[in-house]
């Protein structure tokens, strides 16, 4: 370094570059969070303005933690959540498994793979919103002139297929980033211990189970810490393609936020709820985070 | 002798099944978006007819001039201005991130200080809040603030949505450069900041533009805070257009496919260039020596 | 007038201290080599000197005066990195010109400069090649013309050989030296490599834990060290040390065997000693550097023989510890051969064994 780095003169330099940012952030993002903290506290509706100075404590969260309104898309998303994980991981290592073993075109291959990542989640809830429309989407239309099907299937509007149709667009939409860090886990494996375990007699299935599998899982949760960051991004798709809808069928817990604080005005109910669902998602970040500090640990003897 | 021909027969039935589970792949990702692009180039008659028609019989351009207000069909969707709008948002946030996040990842690549480990730690756990979240109390604030529907307003979210990961990515590539070069050139006589723009901003250009197309990118996306602190054309975006143009044309299909087009165009282009520049700017050979 | 001086230069980061309190003077044109093991402080000194490091403490003046404050480029020096830290965007013609365009230079003078570097390190025929495609001793000439088009004051050289094979680095070596007989500007070189201290330099700095042990020509060092640091630091194989105590007059090793004290060398009776003799000054009798001279004669067993052509360097005991002695000329020598070999006492050196120190007499 060019001047000592331990003065404090010098220690000013660092900071004024990094006072912009700072400024930024605190302005725009951690200010806005103390505000929307307190105004958990209040009872505050925006056809009331003056109900914002009045402090209630903690009886917006015993609200929410008691309707059973809050609890049904609160179940709703974690089911979501899961299970969008959990086929994203599977289908992602297919993919990405299946593209190690192609070597003809595999660059092509892998730029095609990205492409829905490319998509906004509004382009992509667009895009399944038009394919699963009962009346004129492609599949219905598909299903019918294959005979395989004599009445349009309301893939937006019965509850159980609507969250069928939501899982499947975020899945589409997602699959990519668990494909694309596998690949990755995939290209840089050692050889060496999967020659081996061959040359001690396992079959294609065993060296997969315990010796690439396992080098895999670091990636697998970096790429589930990623996503649970995302839980947000299921407001996007959701809006678009159901808003929520019919009757509250595919309610999550962003679009629920949404409407309880802008269309029903209820500002401090929808800023605790908030909090609440943000909770949620760093609990699953931290889950995820904890599996992947151990799943490292043990790749130390690998690498 | 059996068991070679055997061996032959099962590479070649696990060489087909590769192939066809690559095809079966590759239609899964493009058929849908292909499928949305034809039809922003056909007729909505033909789109609502029923029995389906599957070969389109006309293709025409009407549609992106009728979003745009060209031509005798008018929609009420004024797309020229959501188009505008999207971009002035996007370019301004985008290259406010970038001076903000050069100052901030030349600082975190550069210089050891007390704190700094924390400091990055949090200006990444920002990053983490939901949209939503954030745009509860941000409509609040902005209200008092006069910025709800302004394009300002917009742009100061946007640049600290993307503050993060620039620095986080400027970080990166700054670290890649040799601090050898910088002291080589204030050894040849440069002040530290002729070192700066002279050696290290020209190597880290590469990286800098990837981040600058993410930042992009992340703008020109961005739906959930749009959609609440916008409420005119003065501001509205495309996001909160398409959403809008799905609200209320529930059957003008075609003109929905033509803005979804719209908006993926740029995404794509732009996701194409930065992938060239990733790998070019990994590529400096004479470096080290 | 280029001349350096440093007078009690500490360095600190924070509360360890790296460089303690040294003092060295630098004459003009004259080819100084810092050397020792890594973080004894040597890298540290030089970028002090450069200016890439603050001075924690003292003064360094250049040229008379003093530039504890001033940045790197108001101090007309010249830097070879170690990675050579060429600037990969830019071809050879630029790099090289890169400092004279900085400094505000015609653009007449800068070729004309730029044309003279290159004339003198053949690189004339690089000139529109980028970093990127040129060899590595190629580099290394860049980076060498790039110092040189300044005319500074001085060369700063921060261990420029060790990222070359062992081939080229000997070449480069030879290089150096050249280019420090034709333009005849002060250097500073700084390496851990013994051999390139002895062959480069008009005078070594021997440097340890941040404490400068002894400066002095090459040979000085090797044939007068003050310490055994030194003693064993330079030359190789490094030289020998067998422990003992001062009885009777003479040396008294481990298995009580006697030898005589080295000439020059004086010690109080009783004194625990350390004799240190290199593995050229101990051979077979009849196949060593000098037969005539103070000598002892021991009947020793040899364990290894390592044959190098014309010589072999033999591994044998002496009062229990292993010591490396040399054979000059083309016999062969067998493991387990019982030789007679002869110690050159006047080329031996005693040690205090307690501080380390020399006892030998001038």
């Amino acid at each position: 370094m060019i001047r000592a780095l331990t003065t404090r003169r010098a220690e000013t330099v660092p900071l004024l570059l990094l006072a912009p940012a700072l400024i930024t952030m605190l302005f725009v993002v951690a200010l806005p969070l103390v505000f929307s903290l307190w105004t958990s506290l209040t009872p505050y509706q925006l056809t009331k303005p003056q109900t914002l100075y009045t402090f209630v404590g903690l009886r917006n969260y015993i609200r929410i933690l008691s309707d059973p309104a809050f609890w049904i898309p609160f179940g709703r998303t974690v089911l979501f959540l899961t299970i969008a994980l959990n086929l994203e991981f599977a289908i992602g290592l297919g993919i990405a498994l299946l593209i190690n073993k192609i070597t003809w075109g595999q660059r092509s291959l892998r730029t095609i793979m990205m492409f829905p990542m490319m998509f906004s989640p509004i382009l992509v809830g667009f895009q399944f919103k038009f394919i699963f429309n009962d009346n004129i989407g492609i599949l219905n239309n598909a299903l019918q002139s294959l005979g395989l099907s004599d009445q349009a299937i309301p893939w937006l509007v019965d509850a159980k297929l609507a969250m069928f149709s939501l899982l499947f667009a975020e899945i589409w939409m997602s699959t990519s980033v668990f494909a694309i860090l596998l690949l990755a886990g995939l290209f840089a494996m050692p050889r060496d211990p999967l020659e081996a375990a061959k040359v001690d007699g396992c079959n294609a299935f065993q060296v997969f189970r315990h010796i690439t599998l396992p080098f895999l899982m670091p990636f697998a949760y970096i790429a589930m810490t990623i996503r649970s960051l995302d839980v947000a991004r299921a407001y996007d798709i959701v809006k678009v393609m159901t808003g929520g809808g019919p009757a509250g069928r595919t309610e999550l817990l962003w679009t629920l936020i949404a409407r309880t604080g802008y269309d029903n005005s209820k500002m401090g109910l929808a800023n605790a709820m908030a909090f609440v669902s943000t909770l949620l998602s760093i609990l699953f970040t931290y889950y995820f985070y904890r599996k992947l500090i151990t799943a490292r640990r043990f790749m130390g003897g690998v690498q | 002798m059996s068991a070679l021909v055997e061996s032959r027969a099962s590479k070649r039935a696990k060489a087909v099944a590769l192939w066809l589970a690559t095809f079966l792949l590759m239609a899964v990702i493009c058929l849908p978006g292909l499928w949305v692009v034809l039809s922003a180039f056909r007729l909505n008659r033909e789109i609502l007819a029923k029995p389906p028609v599957w070969v389109p019989e006309v293709l025409t351009l009407l549609n992106f001039g009728k979003i745009f207000g060209w031509g005798e069909q008018q929609i009420g969707i004024p797309v020229g201005a959501y188009f505008t709008n999207s971009l002035i948002i996007a370019l301004t946030s985008t290259f406010i991130a970038l001076a903000i996040g050069m100052a901030g990842g030349y600082a975190f690549a550069r210089y050891r200080f007390r704190g700094k480990a924390a400091l990055f730690l949090g200006l990444m756990l920002f990053r983490a809040v939901p949209g939503i979240a954030l745009s509860l109390p941000l409509f609040m604030m902005w209200s008092k603030l006069g910025l709800i529907n302004t394009k300002a307003g917009l742009i100061i979210v946007y640049v600290s949505l993307n503050v993060p990961f620039t620095i986080w990515l400027i970080d990166g590539f700054f670290r890649q450069i040799p601090l050898a070069l910088s002291e080589a050139a204030q050894v040849d006589g440069c002040t530290r900041w002729q070192a700066f723009w002279k050696i290290e901003f020209p190597l880290a250009r590469s990286g800098i533009a990837s981040a600058g197309v993410f930042a992009f990118l992340t703008s020109w996306n961005e739906f959930a805070l749009a959609s609440q602190l916008t409420r005119s054309t003065a501001s509205k975006t495309l996001p909160v257009g398409l959403l809008d143009f799905t609200a209320q044309f529930t059957i003008d299909w075609a003109g929905m496919c033509a803005l979804a087009v719209i908006i993926i165009i740029p995404a794509l282009i732009l996701t194409f260039i930065v992938q060239k520049h990733l790998i070019a700017g990994l590529t400096f050979g004479g470096v080290k020596g | 007038m280029a001349d350096i001086t440093l007078e009690k230069v500490v360095k600190k980061y924070g509360a360890l201290g790296v460089v303690h309190s040294i003092d060295l003077n630098i004459a003009h044109q004259e080819f100084v080599v810092l050397v020792g093991p890594s973080g004894c402080g040597k890298s540290t000194t030089l970028r002090m000197i450069a200016g890439l490091e603050d001075i924690t403490g003292g003064i360094v003046r250049i040229g008379g005066r003093v530039v504890n404050d001033l940045p790197p480029r108001k101090r007309n020096i010249s830097m070879v990195f170690q990675n050579y830290a060429l600037y990969p965007h830019m071809n050879v013609r630029d790099n090289l010109g890169f400092g004279l365009k900085i400094a505000g230079q015609s653009p007449a003078v800068v070729a004309e400069r730029v044309a003279e570097a290159a004339d003198i390190l053949g690189l004339s025929a690089l000139l529109d090649r980028t970093p990127a495609e040129l060899s590595g001793g190629q580099r290394q000439r860049v980076a060498m013309g790039r110092a040189i088009v300044r005319h500074p004051d001085a060369f700063l050289f921060d261990e420029p050989l060790s990222n070359l094979d062992a081939k080229l680095r000997g070449q480069m070596r030879a290089e150096i030296k050249k280019l420090h007989q034709r333009v005849k500007t002060t250097v500073v070189y700084v390496t851990h490599d013994q051999v390139e201290a002895m062959t480069l330099a008009d005078r070594i700095v021997v440097m340890r834990d941040g404490h400068i042990e002894q400066t002095g020509t090459p040979m000085e060092v090797f044939n007068h060290p003050h310490n055994t640091f030194v003693a064993t630091f330079i030359g190789s194989p490094p030289m020998n040390l067998l422990p003992g105590v001062i009885a009777g007059g003479a040396v008294q090793l481990a298995d009580g065997s006697v030898v005589p004290v080295p000439v020059r060398a004086k010690a109080a009776e009783g004194q625990p000693v350390m004799l240190g003799i290199r593995p050229d000054d101990i051979s077979p009798v009849g196949h060593g550097l000098s037969q005539d001279g103070p000598g002892a004669e021991l009947a020793l067993n040899v364990d290894l023989a390592e044959p190098l052509g014309m010589e072999s360097l033999i591994y044998t005991r002496i009062a229990g510890q292993e010591v490396q002695a040399k054979l000059y000329g083309p016999r062969i020598v067998l493991p387990g051969e019982a030789l007679t070999f002869r110690l050159a006492l006047d080329r031996a050196h005693l040690f205090d064994a307690a501080s380390g120190k020399t006892l030998e007499v001038r």
